[in-house]
């Protein structure tokens, strides 16, 4: 047990080092750049694991909806987000609003799509998350100082 | 932009949440190949369709190169640890950690290496010490996240 919990903060560790890696590149390169060669890298690696292991097109994955296929695109976006934001605004912070629009936009989906759960945990959660973002806010207005 | 990161602006925190949005569509998309397929299917499409799409976003803005010299060849690789998070995610979901186990642990491991990582500009990116009221914002964004996990029924 304590091994998968090892192994799932490692996996957050991994969002964070590409994202920090791809941040570095789009220094050098472009946001659009950093972003297609996180995407065809990343190809070429699953692939290669894909075909050592077998397995890539187990199941019935021609069944799955037309629209399940817009991931990749919608990706190619928030890669490319995430790379242009981390020089201009810092890693944590980076991650820190990425997750807080994701937790509130994951809940505006669980309310659309009718997902059981406690609306007085719903409200807390956004209203702590908002709460985080508007001190995050407040905090970093300009400071020559030290910059 | 040589040296050091600009003071954060509005549209920053805009478009930071706004990319999180777009993680839930992605979650919400992938998932839903992952219902049918394989999990490398469901890593492998949006790899290859993202791929295309950034080739050809690529070729109609035709965005310009910040440095005329090409960055060190590692500055190529974050893809492969993006591509090992889906397989490492894949494998703690179906164990007694689950879903809510998995993404609670995967903010804490990524909360803590991007402070780390700020504090030593990793990688070359600009350095800065976060200041108390980074941890406060840090502290109430991820309680009001975990209470969401475990108790608000999303993941």
């Amino acid at each position: 047990m304590i091994v998968f919990a090892g192994l799932a903060v490692l996996a957050g560790v991994l969002v964070g080092l590409s994202r920090q890696i791809n941040g570095r590149l789009a220094l050098s390169t472009s946001a659009m750049e950093s972003s297609f060669w996180n995407h065809i890298v990343g190809l070429v690696f699953i692939t290669s694991v894909a075909l050592l292991l077998g397995g890539l097109f187990a199941g019935a994955p021609q069944a799955s909806p037309w629209w399940a296929y817009l991931g990749g695109p919608i990706g190619v976006i928030f890669i490319a987000a995430g790379s242009w934001l981390i020089a201009r605004i810092g890693a944590a912070q980076t991650a820190l609003l990425i997750i807080a629009g994701q937790m509130i936009s994951g809940v505006a989906l669980d309310i659309i799509m009718g997902a059981p759960g406690s609306i007085w945990a719903r409200s807390i959660g956004v209203a702590l998350i908002l709460a985080g973002m508007w001190v995050a806010q407040g905090g970093k207005r300009p400071e020559p100082a030290d910059r | 932009m040589s040296d050091m990161a600009p003071t954060p602006r509005f549209y920053h925190f805009a478009a930071a949440f706004g990319a999180g949005g777009l993680l839930t569509l992605m979650i919400l998309f992938n998932g839903t190949l992952a219902i049918y397929g394989s999990l490398y299917f469901a890593s492998w499409v949006p790899h290859l369709t993202g791929t295309v799409a950034a080739l050809a976003l690529l070729i109609i803005l035709r965005p310009k190169r910040v440095a005329a010299v090409r960055p060190p060849l590692w500055t190529y690789l974050g893809g492969v640890s993006g591509a090992l998070t889906v397989m490492l995610t894949s494998a703690t979901m179906n164990t007694a950690l689950a879903l809510s186990g998995t993404i609670a642990l995967g903010l804490a491991g990524q909360v803590m290496f991007s402070l780390f990582a700020d504090m030593r500009g990793l990688f070359g990116l600009p350095q800065r010490m976060p200041g108390a009221r980074d941890y406060l914002s840090l502290t109430l964004i991820i309680a009001g996240s975990l209470i969401l996990i475990f108790y608000g029924g999303a993941a």
